[in-house]
């Protein structure tokens, strides 16, 4: 059979995505995670791993070099690469908001100031419904913005809420639920059918849709 | 020269050399195999109107080069050639014989997103249309041209041909009554076979179980088996129909022993607005995109005036022409003979020249420094 390679997006998701790939049989060994190599095979040598940014991930499958990968639906919003996404996994639960001082409101009047790292995610949301905005693009610590002026809102990426109470900004809007997913090159998924089958399979039982679906 | 006219906008490409002679000769291959079963070549205008492009493509028309005619008519630079071929053949050939068969090699133009991995802005496209028959023997005609020419590149056992018929989804669909923005997240839904999503975007339409319908659909691909698992999930009678038609292709193709070649995928839902029946995808090993695709549409003539039926496809000599750039069998270089100028008369030389490729040579003229300065 042939042999899949996987993108994990490294970071926030990796550790998660690891010990998932482990407890569905797909082994790393401890001294290959600890390395600084960035790529590896599993135990049975039938998968081999790459460890990327988690905003390469879409890119290195859409292009073919990687047949899959595990990555947050964050990213995918973001890259809007045409890729397959057969799993959604419980793992990496975060949402995407629309955050603002606490008494902010958007009343769709002005041009709204959108400070964010995701420029597609926030434009397509104020897009479709018609609002005006100018997008910021900054590439960390967001939340900084509407403090010093730069933005009257933010759009980020939240798991506890924690970093924007400490930064006085409240939730507004959800735009989307994020988490991990398994996603697959177009072409790998048709020429290495058996595969990947077996792949989604494995995986399966992790996801959030039961594994007796996929007999 | 200024600094803009040495670059090259985006997604251009000069092709020079091996790769100019290889994309060629990928061109000839198809228009031979097209020839042999008797397709006839059409030429079609580089320019024609958007609104054409349009009406045929739906929303991926907005990926055309546009510009305004001198009576402020938009026009586009044709960014594929079944919408232009299916006007033709209502209007001007709407007399001629049926079936007609119709085949191309014409450059097209795109305009990219810049993420997308599909850099070019100008690709070939080989193709051929079926016009006037709506039965499986054309159906089947169209796979088998298909097929041959990827087998006459030598891409057999690396190259896979996914078919579906679009009816099975739509008869799925048509019980859900959904408007043209749901039904079009559904298909992009299935498209990437996303069941999570799937399922939580049916479950308010869902009283009589179809979500099961179409989240199985999702994991209906393989081979003969896939009708077998089709047939205990999909009971509407215009789905059922265009089960047992895909089915009845399928065994065809089995039994002229070219199961290989092919997979059956009921998830492969087209973007392409004007496919109406069979669809099918191209893929090939080694490249990460579908090179090719094609299928029946047998509502788009109709738009132009006679409604008439046809299928057919298209592949892209590009990602074909990287892939088999190494491949000495299609850019093999015939022995070239060298016809010195040295000092003697050119009438000689040029006598010796014409003499060899009367005898069909290549040749080669050397010329010698002192011709060299007489230029």
């Amino acid at each position: 059979m042939s042999k899949l390679t996987i993108a994990i997006a490294k970071g926030r998701l990796q550790a998660e995505a690891v010990q998932l790939l482990s407890d569905a049989g797909l082994s790393l060994s401890p001294a290959d995670l600890a390395s600084r190599r960035l790529t590896t095979e599993d135990q049975s040598g039938q998968y081999r791993f790459i460890f990327v940014k988690p905003s390469d991930v879409p890119v290195y499958v859409e292009h073919g070099n990687v047949d899959c990968g595990i990555v947050g639906r964050d990213v995918l919003l973001e890259s809007e690469a045409s890729l397959l996404q057969p799993l959604v996994f419980t793992i990496g639960k975060c949402r995407i908001v629309v955050a603002a001082p606490h008494g902010w409101s958007n009343n769709g009047g002005g041009l709204l100031r959108v400070a964010t790292k995701y420029p597609r995610i926030a434009a397509n949301y104020f897009g479709s419904r018609g609002q005006p905005v100018e997008i910021i693009t900054l590439s960390g610590s967001v939340e900084l913005a509407p403090a010093l002026g730069l933005a009257d809102c933010i759009v980020d990426l939240v798991e506890t809420g924690l970093t924007l109470r400490e930064n006085g900004l409240t939730v507004f809007e959800v735009i989307a639920d994020s988490s991990a997913r398994l996603v697959f090159n177009r072409a790998s998924y048709q020429l290495k059918a058996s595969a990947v089958r077996e792949l989604i399979i494995a995986l399966a039982a992790r996801s959030t849709r039961q594994a007796q679906n996929y007999d | 020269m200024p600094q803009s006219l040495t670059k090259i906008p985006a997604g251009m490409k000069y092709y020079l050399g091996r790769e100019a002679t290889l994309r060629r000769s990928i061109e000839q291959t198809a228009l031979s195999v097209f020839a042999g079963w008797s397709y006839e070549q059409i030429v079609t205008p580089a320019v024609d109107y958007y609104a054409l492009f349009e009406l045929g493509m739906g929303e991926e028309a907005e990926r055309a080069f546009r510009f305004t005619d001198s009576d402020g008519r938009l026009l586009a630079l044709r960014p594929e050639l079944t919408s232009t071929i299916a006007r033709a053949v209502a209007t001007l050939f709407s007399k001629r014989p049926r079936p007609l068969r119709l085949c191309y090699a014409a450059p097209v133009f795109r305009q990219q997103p810049p993420s997308h991995t599909e850099w070019r802005r100008e690709v070939t496209q080989v193709g051929c249309e079926l016009i006037g028959r709506n039965s499986q023997a054309a159906d089947l005609e169209v796979l088998l041209v298909a097929s041959e020419f990827l087998r006459n590149l030598d891409l057999s056992g690396t190259f896979v041909i996914t078919l579906n018929d679009l009816e099975i989804f739509n008869g799925i669909a048509a019980d859900l009554n959904l408007y043209s923005k749901l039904r079009h997240e559904l298909r992009e839904l299935i498209d990437l076979r996303n069941a999570a999503d799937l399922e939580t975007f049916l479950a308010p339409f869902d009283p009589h179980g179809r979500v099961r319908e179409f989240t199985q659909l999702l994991q209906l691909s393989g081979k003969r088996e896939i009708f077998e698992k089709a047939r205990r999930v999909i009971t509407n009678p215009r789905s059922t129909l265009a089960l047992a038609n895909l089915e009845s292709l399928w065994i065809t193709i089995e039994e002229l022993g070219l199961y290989e070649y092919f997979d059956v995928d009921l998830a492969d839902i087209s973007r392409l607005d004007y496919y109406t029946g069979l669809t099918f995808k191209i893929y090939v090993e080694g490249v990460g995109v579908r090179i090719g695709g094609g299928g029946r549409y047998d509502s788009l003539i109709g738009n132009f005036g006679m409604a008439e039926p046809a299928v057919g496809f298209v592949v892209e000599v590009d990602p074909l022409a990287e892939l088999l750039r190494n491949d000495r069998h299609l850019t093999q270089e015939d022995k070239v003979e060298i016809v010195e100028v040295g000092t003697r008369d050119l009438s000689a030389v040029f006598g010796d020249a014409m003499e060899s490729r009367v005898r069909g040579k290549q040749i080669v003229i050397n010329f010698s420094e002192e011709t060299t300065c007489l230029s």
